[in-house]
């Protein structure tokens, strides 16, 4: 239960944060750290307006991908503990709970009937789908270093397993970032602040969606940051600490996170759409590089 | 420690086979050096063969990841190009062509069965001899054909070092001495060449006349 507020609260923070470190960056003052829960506080207060061309998968998308998201918060652990939910192979459920909430937003978009939505969509379904294999590869390494196949497992063994764990810990925790900056269409592969409905991704999926639906969409994202600062945690706190300790560290580490994210937005341009493939398969690349360091560990080769 | 050496090697020479620009071939070669530097250095500081130990480092240290790099560069000004535009394959699969390699690699390298044989480095090696390979197969211009040759040369250094600490001192020099000879040669089609093909595209070669 702590594991799941926690996420919450990150993700309370996480778009302030990441904002916060932009503006400071690029010489601005820039806004309060909870500025962005105002405005979603504030779309969720308004009502929403459909176009007449949607049915009612456009309606009911937003909040399907919201739930997705709270419900794959369930299966993650935090500090050594127990997740709310834990089962043999419950990082697959996590994925696909993700997937399905995409999934929905694809489809939401192409009920629109806009070319600009389903230009997205078909963008989004691309990326989706050359990053799982890096999220699988990560997993599957894990699971066999440890040989558990539940997140609550994984994580009490993956640190105690092998002295290199710290190295393959910080190779993945690499990963997650690059993983989390996909899933959540920021840069390089995607630019949110983007004005230009033709060198957008995610945003002009969402072009149609106002007021309420709108400010599910901002918070499922800002979730998101947080689940996925929580499996870095995860992966780079060992279970054996004391608790204060791994509460101080999560915190270090989803802010470390947020002002890592809102520095690389800073500081590099997004990538030309011919190139993001190319960006994604170095992700796979990592993950197979990680899966060749954890053979040697267990010295399977070598 | 040598793991994460090697580790970062493997990542160094991912990179290359997807890099565009000029400095960054520069900057990876001379990373690879320094790595090279420390790797061999802690393997071979426990050996109490004072020469090669001197030798390994003049060579890793002084010629991989300074002389080499800068010489490079001279070259790399006075071509007055910075970006390697002329790929004969998108990156997507060069990059795909590494990973297969790497694959290759550690099966081939987990499959021989010698004695003494450090296993890590035989895959690490192989995979460099590989990607020198890719990166010669893949690029239309001299200079990555140039840098895929300095990258089969710190594989089949790899190698020396996986057969211990016996270093064939005689297989470095001659290695050595053929990067040289190529780095020269490359300045002088850089310089004088050069100033009639500005663009040092391999394929300009076939329409060379008498």
């Amino acid at each position: 239960m702590t594991g799941y507020l926690l996420i919450i609260l990150a993700a309370f923070f996480f778009p302030g944060i990441i904002a916060r470190t932009k503006s400071i960056a690029s010489g601005r003052k820039g806004p309060r750290i909870i500025q962005p829960v105002r405005d979603i506080v504030k779309l969720l207060r308004k009502g929403s307006v459909y176009s007449t061309t949607t049915s009612s998968i456009f309606r009911i998308a937003p909040t399907v991908g919201l739930a997705c998201v709270l419900t794959a918060m369930l299966v993650i652990p935090f500090a050594g503990g127990n997740a709310l939910i834990s089962f043999n192979g419950d990082f697959v459920f996590f994925a696909y709970l993700l997937a399905l909430g995409r999934f929905l937003m694809i489809i939401a978009a192409l009920d629109t009937g806009s070319s600009f939505e389903g230009m997205g969509a078909n963008r989004e379904t691309l990326y989706a789908l050359l990053v799982e294999p890096a999220l699988f590869v990560m997993m599957g390494v894990m699971a066999m270093m440890t040989g558990c196949t539940s997140f609550t497992e994984i994580f009490k063994a993956f640190n105690t397993v092998g002295d290199y764990s710290l190295l393959l810990g910080a190779l993945f925790a690499c990963l997650v970032i690059l993983i989390a900056m996909v899933e959540n269409s920021r840069l390089p592969v995607d630019d949110p602040k983007t004005h230009l409905e033709l060198t957008m991704v995610h945003e002009v999926m969402i072009l149609d969606n106002s007021g309420f639906d709108l400010g599910l969409i901002h918070l499922t994202s800002s979730l998101k940051f947080g689940v996925f600062s929580m499996l870095m945690a995860n992966m780079l706190i060992p279970p054996s600490w004391k608790i204060g300790y791994q509460f101080l560290y999560f915190g270090v580490i989803a802010v470390g996170f947020a002002v890592v994210v809102g520095l690389l937005e800073s500081f590099r341009a997004r990538n030309k759409m011919g190139k993001n493939p190319q960006y994604l398969l170095t992700l796979i690349a990592i993950g197979l590089l990680g899966l060749i360091v954890a053979l040697i560990l267990m010295q399977k080769i070598a | 420690m040598n793991l994460a050496i090697i580790v970062l090697f493997g990542v160094t020479l991912m990179y290359i086979s997807i890099a565009e620009r000029f400095a960054t071939y520069l900057k990876l070669v001379a990373l690879q050096g320094v790595l090279l530097f420390f790797l061999a250095f802690s393997e071979l500081s426990g050996a109490n063969d004072l020469a090669s130990l001197i030798f390994v480092v003049a060579e890793t240290l002084i010629f991989k990841a300074i002389a080499v790099p800068v010489l490079l560069r001279n070259i790399v000004k006075k071509m007055k190009v910075a970006k390697v535009h002329a790929k004969a394959v998108p990156a997507f699969y060069s990059l795909l062509l590494v990973l297969v390699a790497m694959g290759v690699s550690v099966v081939l390298g987990d499959m021989l069965k010698i004695g003494n044989i450090e296993k890590i480095f035989m895959i690490t090696a192989l995979f460099a001899v590989f990607t020198g390979l890719i990166l010669v197969i893949t690029h239309k211009k001299i200079f990555p054909h140039l840098v895929g040759f300095l990258v089969l040369e710190n594989g089949v250094f790899m190698f020396s070092l996986a057969v211990g600490s016996e270093m064939p001192f005689l297989v470095n020099v001659g290695i050595l001495l053929d990067l040289f000879a190529s780095v020269l040669i490359l300045g002088v089609f850089a310089s004088r060449i050069g100033k009639r093909l500005n663009d040092p595209d391999v394929e300009d070669l076939s329409s060379l006349k008498d």
